[in-house]
């Protein structure tokens, strides 16, 4: 139960403390430790002091990948993966006038160009899961007869050279925390006779940018479609770089009004949709990282919010 | 939402490192972790990503358009119990706004949805088009006690609305 501070969209106070409930009715999900958000001391000292063990901080949350990768050798803590349920997704800006990428073949054609295996492993440690689409193999909607795009860049600078786009420098726009990634798509870039440079989306993206990096992540009951794929191709989506896709927004009707228990076939449908029209740059679901002090036992969820329940104080 | 806004019994047991866990999130939206942290709906989705019961301890369709829902027996920190009105409130709660959840429209109940409590334990819900996306929206509907909607509730005083701020 909440008993200091405030967490609103807009503002959090400096800690937020929470106690156990101990007349709570689930005892596998019954708190036994007080949780203290700290919002003061950042996450950069956070690392360090799970590192140190200095007692001040036991979980941070939200590493990038290179601060799990630069986690030093420690006695205290050490970093915990969760194949959560996320994506790192290209969207290709369509709304910039005559822009290649309303093309589906040009789509197909850079993602054709892109070594998802590469891109992980150099441009994020390895730190995720190739995906065919937007969600990982075995979990609910996930098409088990479809694959990641195949990397064929000889295929791809074909088509690129063809439409005109050879040689051309494109433009992401992401996070710093994936400026490794952008690094590893303009080595893949390379080897097609292209390539491209990296633009901080902390700044205002030049209109003419070509993909913007999008990380996502699904805290749904088994209904993904709602929750991801809408947010980038929906009618009313906030992700979405181009014009309304009547597909999609058919698809998504149809999905609303199927059977609960008849949805996942929809869910495949759509996922088969995004991947056939080459509807994003497909990269990778990064996993989650944490900082955890050995002194803690702790629960990660793979909706990615920290619900913490489960964590325990060890012994 | 503030300090008192679920209820804190007060005295219990001594607190210290031993017993507390300091977490950094910086997370932009830390507000919902807290949220899920401190208030529970009818259903939930554990650490594996899966939907499992929560307040609610089952469900099922009667027809297309009929979702039913068994009540758990269950007490609020404050010492309320809850019950199918307590899950009425909230609905009759959520509906009053035009777009209440941050995330989105696409998590609003329709307009035509009703939502009765047929006994202390019973909700029936009536879709009249059908929503397959029905729990995933139930998973955003929070169940606070009498206690929180009298004090608190999820208007914001800057603006008298609750409008994306559920």
């Amino acid at each position: 139960m909440l008993t200091e501070g405030v967490s609103l969209i807009d503002s959090r106070s400096d800690r937020v403390v929470m106690e156990p409930n101990p007349t709570y009715w689930n005892p596998a999900r019954r708190p036994t430790v007080r949780i203290v958000y700290d919002n003061v001391i950042g996450k950069d000292e956070g690392i360090k002091s799970v590192a140190a063990g200095d007692g001040r901080v036991d979980v941070v949350f939200d590493l990038t990948p290179a601060e799990a990768k630069s986690f030093p050798d420690s006695a205290h803590g050490k970093i915990q993966t969760k194949k959560a349920k996320t994506i790192l997704t290209g969207v290709f800006n369509e709304n910039r006038p005559a822009s290649p990428w309303r093309n589906p073949e040009a789509r197909r054609a850079l993602n054709l160009a892109i070594d998802q295996a590469f891109v992980l492993e150099h441009g994020a440690h390895g730190y995720g899961t190739v995906i065919p689409a937007f969600i990982q193999p075995g979990r609910y909607g996930a098409d088990p007869d479809m694959k990641p795009m195949p990397h064929d860049p000889e295929g791809a600078k074909r088509t690129l050279d063809g439409l005109g786009l050879g040689g051309r420098e494109l433009v992401f726009v992401a996070s710093p925390a994936w400026k490794g990634v952008v690094d590893a798509i303009d080595q893949c870039l390379a080897k097609v006779g292209m390539g491209c440079h990296f633009v901080s989306a902390k700044d205002e993206p030049p209109a003419e940018f070509d993909v913007k990096l999008e990380w996502y992540f699904d805290w749904t009951p088994q209904y993904p479609v709602a929750c991801v794929h809408r947010e980038f191709f929906g009618r009313d989506a906030t992700l979405r770089q181009g014009p309304e896709d009547p597909k999609f927004d058919a698809l998504y009707e149809k999905l609303l009004h199927t059977p609960e228990t008849e949805t996942e076939g929809v869910v495949r449908e759509v996922e088969r949709y995004l991947q056939d029209e080459a509807k994003a740059l497909f990269l990778y679901s990064p996993f989650t990282l944490f900082a955890v002090s050995d002194r803690v036992e702790f629960t990660p969820y793979d909706t990615c919010m920290s619900e913490l329940a489960e964590t325990r104080i060890k012994g | 939402m503030d300090a008192q806004a679920t209820g804190d019994p007060g005295g219990g047991q001594p607190w210290g490192p031993h017993n507390t866990v300091t977490v950094v999130d910086p997370s932009p939206v830390n507000w919902l972790s807290i949220t899920w942290n401190t208030m529970e709906e009818a259903n939930r989705v554990d650490h594996d990503g899966i939907g499992q019961p929560s307040l609610a301890e089952s469900w099922r369709w009667l027809d297309g358009e009929i979702l039913e829902l068994k009540m758990r027996d269950a007490v609020y920190q404050d010492g309320e119990p809850f019950n199918a009105a307590m899950f009425k409130l909230g609905f009759d709660k959520v509906q009053e706004w035009t777009n209440p959840h941050p995330p989105g429209a696409f998590l609003n109940f329709a307009r035509d949805v009703t939502c009765e409590a047929v006994d202390d334990r019973t909700i029936r819900m009536r879709f009249p088009s059908g929503d397959s996306a029905a729990l995933m929206k139930l998973r955003g509907m929070h169940l606070p006690s009498t206690r929180f909607w009298n004090e608190w509730g999820f208007v914001d005083p800057k603006t008298g609305s609750a409008e994306g701020h559920w």
